[in-house]
Parts: structure tokens; C-alpha cells; sequence
């Protein structure tokens, strides 16, 4: 196994209030990791400097090299990606051209876009539909699938189970495993620490802004520290 | 009957030169959140160099091209010199500049030009007129129209077909969601000002051969009037645009068509009556987006 993302360091500042300290985190190729922490830990702005998206100190490698201080859309072309937190799809816009705006290259595109539609029916069922008016678990679908039309080695993801019923985390779940099981590596930020634990290969566990906590998703399980502050367990 | 068809020619053809120049409006206010008060002067600027074109005895057709393009290039050259500095700031920074850039064009097409309208000699192929039915309608009109809604379809292919096209439709919503799809926004603003700019240099063209003349401030009644458009049709609304457009065409013609004479000083503020009560039953324009209030 290589280490497809390493970040040391990584410090994020809003106007004097550190949303980030000194965090590090790695992800192998192939792995799914897990970012817990409570609202306001720093998690989707960890995620948010490591796209570029937001400014930060540290450092950020993805496959060996440093894409610290490179701009959001060029990171993206070397193979790293988002699913934004509230899925962030563009209403008006059809389910195709949601998709296809996400096509960088078009040539090896077609095929990633058959392999999308067989994998979730509702790509190829409601394609015309403006992506707007699809239920959230819909759109959750909708917004990882236009994610891997960047063809991705590496997804970020912020929060897939947010404002879901159960059964619709369930569903994107099924997603999640079915693409890590084609070798796509995933870090994934999650308040549902059960389930992304049960989910994740390793975790790390985030505090007002620093790493508090990481290991094997099976030892942050059964951390009575993670038992104590996530899942509000008795002592 | 024919007084029905000239009105809907009338219409067809101010309301399309109204379109195109709310669309270049709406265009630029979709990626930048600005409503660009220099558009009217990429206008004038086409005008002066299809009035240039033909004092140098380039062929007619070559003279409207080098128009447009003008106005394109333009659009893209104030967008890297002014707006571009200034893009993080806040929307009235933004707004300020641009009042700053038009003035400053003005300024420039008074002193170095003419403060006074130069005539500009339409070949006279354009002038005559043809009759359909009992109706007389111009020439000009008729190009006027024919070129409106071509320029609208290829513009509606574009924003259905191309990966840009979507983004510019996208960017009013979301230009962050548009970077992690890998646009770099220079260059999507890039693109929207020269959509805008070319815009600009076909309402331009079509102007100033309707008139007959190009003068320094020629673009400031029809941006007024294309702003108020955007403003009916819905910022950022594309579609809302072109529709008010001609909406504000039909409402502009009708009262100069059917108000007394007596009430003609009236008519501007007639207009304005109407597109007040459009805005009061329809507060986001009639294709806009319903935006929270912050209070």
C-alpha cells in the first residue's frame, strides 16, 4: 500500500479564531478513513484546505507531492475530489448536465458515465429532470456520482448522512462499499459515528480543531473516550 | 389589422435588441453578482467602429464583424483592467466601478471623438422597406429581428450544450461547487464578458443602423432599459431575460402606439408605473429566485 494523502501541520485560521491546529492525517490507497468529531471541530475545514478551497498552513501531499497552496480546480484534476457537505448540486440544472459538468476528459468519460447509470438507476431514469426536485437521498446519490466523474483515485467526503432518513443512509452506504470495493479510497467526515465506523478501515477522532484521537475504526469503537463523547454512552 | 402587425413587428424587433442586451446583463451578473452599468458603452464603442469601418472603405459585412468582435473584446479587456482588481470586494465596489468605466468611456468618446452624434451611412440596401400585407416594414426591422432571434437560439444552444454554457448558468448559484468541478472562475468571468461583449456589439450594430447615427451616449437609455428588463425577468434568470425583454418592448410600444397625445410626456413614466406593478405582484421579477431576506 502507498500513501495516496498526507497532510502534517495543517493549521486554518478565520480571521483570528484557528478552526484547524496542527492536524495530521494519511490516507492509503484503498483505504476509507473516517473524520469524527462534534459541529465545530474543524472537520469541513480540514476538508476545505486540503481542496484548496480555503487557505491553510502545513503541509498537503497527494501521491508524493506537495499540493499545498495549489488552486481548488487544478487539485481536482490531479485526482482528489469533494461531495460538499449538503450534497450542493445545481438545482436548475438537469441530473446530465450536473454529471457532465463534472467531465473533465471527455474521451474516458463515456465510459465512467455508463458505469455510473448501470450502478444507480435513477441517473438514467430521471437524466431530463432538473436536479432540484429529487428527494435528499437522491441527491446524495446524484452528488457522489458527479463527483466520480472527475475519475477520482481519492473522494472527500463531508457529511453523506446529513438530513437523511435511515434507510437513506443505508442506500448511500451500499454506494460507499460498493466503490471502495472497486479500490476507490475515501475520507470521510461523519457525525453518524457508528455507522462510519463500521464503515471506515482506520479513524481519526477531531476536537476544537485538533486530531485528538486515531487507530483502526475497530479501536476508536470500542474507545470508551469515543463512547463517551460521541455516542453519549454512561460511563 | 395592419396597425396589430406593425405593433407586433415593432415589438418583435425593439424587444429583441432588448433581450440580447439584458442577456449580456444577466450573463455577467450570473458569475460576478454585478450588474454591469459600462455595458451600454460597449454598445457605442461597436457603433464607432462600424462607423470607423466603413470611413475606411472596409466592406460593409467586414465592418459589422469588426463591430461585434470590438465589442467582445472590449467587454473581455474591461473585465482583466477593472473588474478583476476589485472582484472580492463588495458587490457596491463592483457596482462603483462600473459607473466609473462607463463614465470614463464617455468621457473618452466626447473628447477624442465628437461630443456630437456622428451620422453613419448605412448602405442603402438597408433603407428601403417591404410590405407585408398592408404593413410597411423596414428593412433594418427585419434584420433587426432575424439577426435578435438568431443570436438568442445560438445562445440557447450554447447554455443547453456546452460544459461552459451550464457553468454559466451554474455560477449564479454556487461558484465554489463549480471550482471542485475543476472551472477556474478567471476564466469562466472570461468567458461570460465576452458573451456579454459580443451581445453588446450586435445590439449595438443593429442600433446604430436603425438610427443612422452613433454619438456618446447612445448606450445609456437602451442599458437603462435592459436593466430594467433583468430586474423584471429575475436576476441572474436567463430565460427571464429574453422574456422581459419583450415584455418591456410590448408594454414600450403599446404606449406609444394607443396613449392619447395628450398623456405622450407621460410615457416613460407609464412604462415605469407597469414594470412597478409587475415587480409588486412578482418581488424577485417574474422568473426569479424567492431570496431569504436577511433582517
Amino acid at each position: 500500500m502507498s500513501t495516496l494523502l498526507d497532510v502534517t501541520g495543517l493549521s486554518v485560521n478565520y480571521g483570528g479564531v484557528q478552526a484547524v491546529h496542527d492536524s495530521s492525517i494519511r490516507v492509503e490507497e484503498g483505504e476509507a478513513v473516517a473524520l469524527l468529531g462534534p459541529n465545530g471541530a474543524g472537520k469541513s475545514s480540514t476538508l476545505r484546505a486540503i481542496l484548496g478551497l480555503i487557505k491553510s498552513t502545513g503541509q498537503v501531499n497527494f501521491r508524493s507531492t506537495s499540493i499545498s497552496g495549489v488552486a481548488c480546480e487544478r487539485i481536482v484534476s490531479q485526482g482528489l475530489t469533494l461531495v460538499p457537505e449538503g450534497r450542493r448540486l445545481f438545482p436548475q440544472l438537469t441530473i446530465h448536465e450536473n454529471l457532465m459538468l463534472a467531465a473533465r476528459h471527455r474521451k474516458a468519460i463515456q465510459s465512467t458515465y455508463e458505469a455510473l447509470l448501470a450502478r444507480l438507476p435513477i441517473l438514467a431514469e430521471r437524466r431530463d429532470q432538473p436536479a432540484g426536485t429529487l428527494s435528499g437521498g437522491e441527491q446524495q446519490q446524484v452528488a457522489i456520482a458527479r463527483a466520480l466523474m472527475s475519475q477520482p483515485d481519492l473522494l472527500l467526503i463531508d457529511e453523506p448522512s446529513l438530513g437523511l432518513a435511515p434507510t437513506l443512509v443505508d442506500r448511500v452506504y451500499e454506494l460507499l462499499a460498493d466503490l471502495k470495493a472497486d479500490g476507490l479510497s475515501m475520507l470521510i467526515v461523519e457525525q453518524e459515528v457508528i455507522r462510519v465506523l463500521n464503515f471506515a478501515d482506520r479513524a481519526y477522532a477531531m476536537a476544537n480543531g485538533t486530531i485528538v484521537m486515531s487507530g483502526s475504526a475497530a479501536e476508536l469503537r470500542n474507545s470508551d473516550d469515543v463512547k463517551h463523547f460521541y455516542l453519549g454512552a454512561e460511563e | 389589422m395592419d396597425a396589430i402587425l406593425t405593433y407586433i413587428v415593432n415589438v418583435v424587433s425593439l424587444g429583441g435588441t432588448y433581450a440580447l442586451l439584458a442577456l449580456g446583463l444577466a450573463v455577467v451578473f450570473s458569475v460576478l453578482g454585478l450588474i454591469n452599468f459600462a455595458h451600454g458603452e460597449l454598445m457605442t464603442l461597436a457603433g464607432y467602429a462600424l462607423l470607423a469601418g466603413i470611413l475606411l472603405g472596409v466592406p460593409f459585412w467586414a465592418a459589422v464583424l469588426a463591430a461585434v468582435l470590438v465589442g467582445g473584446v472590449a467587454a473581455v479587456i474591461m473585465e482583466t483592467t477593472a473588474f478583476r482588481p476589485v472582484r472580492n470586494a463588495n458587490p457596491a465596489t463592483l457596482l462603483m466601478t462600473s459607473f466609473a468605466v462607463a463614465m470614463l468611456l464617455q468621457v473618452i468618446f466626447q473628447n477624442f471623438i465628437s461630443a456630437r452624434g456622428q451620422a453613419v451611412p448605412v448602405p442603402s440596401l438597408f433603407t428601403g422597406s417591404i410590405a407585408i400585407g398592408n404593413a410597411q416594414v423596414s428593412i433594418i426591422q427585419a434584420i433587426s429581428i432575424v439577426v435578435s432571434l438568431l443570436s438568442l437560439i445560438a445562445l440557447k444552444v450554447f447554455f443547453d450544450r456546452s460544459r461552459s454554457g451550464w457553468a454559466i448558468r451554474a455560477a449564479a448559484d454556487d461558484f465554489e461547487t463549480l471550482r471542485l468541478m475543476g472551472f477556474r472562475a478567471s476564466r469562466l468571468i472570461a468567458i461570460a464578458f465576452l458573451i456579454s461583449g459580443l451581445l453588446a456589439g450586435i445590439a449595438g450594430v443593429l442600433w446604430v443602423m436603425q438610427r443612422g447615427s452613433v454619438d456618446p451616449l447612445m448606450g445609456l437609455k437602451p442599458v437603462l432599459a435592459a436593466f430594467v428588463v433583468v430586474v423584471i425577468g429575475g436576476l441572474g434568470s436567463i430565460s427571464g431575460a429574453v422574456l422581459g425583454g419583450y415584455l418591456l418592448a410590448a408594454i414600450e410600444i403599446a404606449l406609444q402606439t394607443w396613449l392619447p397625445e395628450g398623456l405622450a410626456p407621460y410615457r416613460d413614466s407609464l412604462t415605469f408605473v407597469l414594470v412597478i406593478a409587475v415587480l409588486s405582484l412578482f418581488p424577485n421579477g417574474l422568473f426569479g429566485k424567492r431570496v431569504a431576506e436577511k433582517v
